[in-house]
């Protein structure tokens, strides 16, 4: 008996790329919708990179986070609401300290927000309630406290933060480095995490069949949990990186619920099954911004935005085709 | 000569269901350098028992010691530490990652592993390949390496050769040799009797949720494991019972059906009245051949005929509509796990629904007639899945006598199903083709043909090799065709 592989690829490396051709496809999407926007518009410098690559980041952060609960075999709603707590607390207690204050007070929220989620992932395990419904109330809960931190738009940070995820002080113009690092790095050092140590495997198994994952005598309370914790510290991340780019606190629901519903949508569009257990984590970092990208070039092609949410739908549905029909051919292939 | 210590031992373990008593009682021991054979009728109970053992479930009562030591598994791991690695029916491996992404989980040993694999003549397996892309077979074979490289004091194997070939087979009782020369012991769970007389040298019976026999096979012939299991003697279906009556019409045809590589040019007819036998290797083509007869998948060329009229199957629905109905090999996909035995029974007659607010009145009496006809056990009647192997299989078998049909295709029925089980379905079988049934019928048993097929066809790559007289084929006649080789003149 040989190895009988359902796969059109044998040799090492192109099975590589095969394995990882959505991720290439929509790092390739977003390069070739940057090239078309740089025509569109009549200067593209470092000053628009850097204005993307910040603008891109809560969603990108918290997409990151939800892929990693979707890999998993959850869905958490209340990424949204998590992102506006945290948002919401940093600017109430960051405003006027020191940048070393700052710092300890955004470690504290990562791993503030980092419990609280697993306590949310444990809640979901030991309760045996589905995860969107868990997530749904607990979104809510988080909402409601953010209204009560901050019940009107306002606060602030250190100007060192606003370099660290914008690039500059002031949180306008400078350096595209501090956000592009902060972009791909956290993404970067996140998938590799995920694919190579037994923690992040353990992610996968139990995301893809839950009882084999048990049978083979891994835990997947623990997973589940990790998981969420996981989700809970890029919402705080999120949070973080809209208070150093916005400069102020914002706890509208409507705000947090949109960014849940972006999260997700950057997901599937990122080819992670919402079945959980397949895909790559670091091509939600392409699909992120993308998501972000369309409304300038919309703009820049002289769409009227309030049409834009038309297109973006339109977009998700056609790439998600594409999709399907790929593997729907490959299927009639072998 | 003092005893071998006890590796693994079992007293009074019971476990229930909510109202269905999977175990009342079972005492097993299991010593050093022992292969132990657990045998029993369908529902008797053991799945059960190796869940318990495992860590899968915990009993409700009783006492499980291993090497003397009262233990409690809450999960799996709990089993695996104590020393008791399991190879389940479904490969315990993640689809999605690759083997050794799987190894890697398990914190197993690669070069043990690529040893182990190697026993097998798989030592060139590619381990960064998906798990998803390998043969069932082949992961059987993975998830066995990966419980011996765990290095346990007791293996317990669940069916593992019934997805496997004769020759992969003798390699694990080759291994299990070695492994009990060892001072180690493994529980087998088969059907297989002959398995059991050759490689076993104890065996537990179970009957109705009690250890009812312990034997040691060497001592007794297959017919008393057999009564050991039912507890009563067993009328066999023989060729006798065949009706005498010729075929009638040809129910189904094909003619050149080709699906690619998979199958090739294959042509053949069934009448009325008529059970053909398909017998082949793994892998020759079968699976595709009946995806085409059910209209699962559509065939490159040829052509399918059904009462003398052509028809192009775009899905299995146009195929249920012709009367042309299939009995899958793997049973739980044909079901609704979660419904109740009535409602998977009634799913054919939803399409048939007139009112939308009340079932048909005949539905009651047909779907009970049907539970009666084929004592379907009911006791788990609420949810199929809960019910056991053969049962369910029972109930894919009868959903179709309540929806009406009259070509039954079935792959491997009697897969996985305890003796007795086998002998009522092989019985249905005769009785609907009586009643003018046309039924093809893959087997991967060669004592089936014999019993229950009137003629049989060899597939060997995709080909129709060879068509016997099922009262005259052996199991012989029928291996030397399936590879492929010329009878011996």
């Amino acid at each position: 008996m040989t190895n009988r592989l359902a796969v059109p690829f044998h040799h090492p490396l192109l099975r590589t790329l095969w394995r990882n051709s959505w991720v290439l496809g929509v790092w390739l999407l977003l390069f070739g919708l940057l090239i078309w926007y740089s025509t569109l518009i009549p200067v593209f410098g470092p000053f628009q990179i850097a204005s993307i690559t910040k603008n891109s980041l809560p969603l990108v952060y918290l997409a990151i986070g939800q892929a990693i609960i979707v890999v998993a075999g959850g869905i958490d709603l209340s990424l949204g609401a998590l992102l506006l707590l945290s948002n919401v607390v940093a600017a109430r207690c960051m405003e006027g300290q020191p940048a070393g204050v700052v710092a300890a007070i955004g470690v504290a929220l990562v791993a503030a927000m980092a419990l609280l989620n697993a306590f949310t992932g444990l809640l979901i395990h030991r309760s045996g309630v589905p995860d969107i419904v868990v997530t749904l109330a607990t979104s809510y809960i988080w909402s409601g406290l953010a209204l009560w931190i901050l019940p009107s738009p306002g606060g602030g940070t250190a100007p060192e933060m606003r370099w660290l995820f914008t690039g500059s002080p002031s949180g306008i113009g400078g350096s595209y480095w501090p956000p592009l690092l902060m972009i791909l790095v956290p993404g970067m050092l996140v998938a590799l995490w995920a694919r190579n140590t037994r923690p992040g495997l353990t992610l996968y198994a139990a995301g893809s069949n839950r009882t084999a994952a048990q049978l083979a005598g891994l835990d997947v309370r623990r997973a589940k949990i990790l998981a969420y914790a996981l989700g809970g510290s890029m919402a705080a991340a999120a949070g973080l990186a809209t208070v150093a780019i916005t400069g102020t606190g914002d706890p509208r629901f409507a705000v947090g619920a949109s960014a849940t519903l972006n999260s997700v949508a950057a997901v599937v569009l990122g080819g992670i099954a919402l079945t959980g257990g397949v895909g790559n984590l670091f091509s939600v970092v392409a699909t992120g911004v993308t998501l972000i990208m369309l409304n300038p070039i919309l703009i820049a092609m002289g769409v009227n935005s309030n049409n834009a949410q038309v297109l973006q739908g339109v977009l998700i549905a056609g790439v998600m085709m594409v999709g399907g029909l790929s593997t729907f051919l490959r299927e009639r292939r072998s | 000569m003092s005893k071998p210590k006890l590796l693994l031992a079992t007293q009074a373990i019971a476990k229930s269901y909510g109202p269905v008593t999977a175990l009342r009682s079972v005492d097993l021991t299991v010593r050093g350098g022992e292969i132990h054979a657990l045998l029993g009728a369908n529902g008797a109970g053991k799945s059960t028992l190796v869940k318990i053992l495992a860590g899968v479930q915990p009993a409700d009562q009783g006492v499980l010691r291993v090497e003397g030591q009262i233990v409690r598994f809450r999960t799996p791991a709990d089993a695996l530490h104590a020393g008791i690695a399991t190879v389940f029916q479904d490969p315990a491996l993640i689809p999605d990652l690759t083997v050794a992404q799987n190894l890697h989980l398990s914190r197993i040993d690669r070069t043990h592993f690529r040893d182990g694999l190697g026993w097998f003549g798989l030592e060139r397996l590619d381990l960064a390949a998906l798990v998803r892309e390998l043969p069932l077979e082949t992961l059987r074979i993975v998830d066995l390496v990966r419980a011996v490289a765990r290095q346990p004091h007791v293996l317990l194997l669940d069916e593992l050769t019934a997805a496997l070939t004769a020759e992969q087979a003798e390699r694990v009782f080759a291994l299990l040799r070695d492994w009990k020369k060892q001072g180690k012991s493994a529980v087998l769970i088969t059907h297989r009797l002959a398995e059991v007389m050759h490689i076993c040298d104890q065996a537990t019976i179970l009957r109705d949720g009690r250890n009812v026999a312990e034997l040691a096979p060497a001592n007794v012939t297959e017919h008393q494991l057999v009564e050991a299991m039912l507890g009563a003697s067993l009328e066999p279906t023989s060729a006798a019972s065949r009706s005498e009556r010729p075929p009638g019409d040809t129910l189904l045809e094909v003619r050149g059906l080709t699906a690619r590589h998979l199958v090739q040019e294959v042509s053949f007819a069934v009448r009325s009245g008529e059970i053909l036998g398909l017998v082949a290797l793994e892998g020759q083509g079968q699976e595709r051949l009946f995806d085409l007869l059910s209209g699962n998948r559509q065939p490159t060329a040829g052509e399918i005929w059904v009462n003398g009229t052509r028809c192009h199957f775009r899905s299995p629905y146009d195929a249920v509509r012709r009367g042309v109905v299939l009995v899958p090999g793997d049973r739980v996909i044909a079901l609704l796990p979660n419904q109740s035995v009535q409602h998977n029974l009634a799913t054919p007659l939803f399409g048939k629904l007139t009112s939308w607010w009340r079932l048909p009145s005949n539905e009651g009496t047909q779907v009970q007639r049907t539970v009666e006809q084929l004592s379907i056990d009911t006791r788990a009647a609420a949810q199929v899945r809960r019910l056991s192997g053969g049962n369910q299989q029972k109930v894919v078998l009868g959903r179709w006598l309540v929806g009406g049909f009259r070509t039954l295709l079935c792959f491997d029925p009697t897969r996985g199903i305890d003796i007795q089980t086998k002998h009522e379905i092989y019985a249905l079988l005769r009785k609907l083709a009586a009643q003018g049934a046309a039924i093809v019928l893959y087997t991967s048993e060669l004592a089936e043909i014999g019993l229950v097929c009137d003629r049989v066809l060899v597939l060997h790559r995709g080909r129709i090799v060879d068509e016997q007289d099922a009262r005259r084929a052996t199991e012989s006649s029928l291996l030397t065709a399936a590879h492929g080789l010329e009878a011996p003149v």
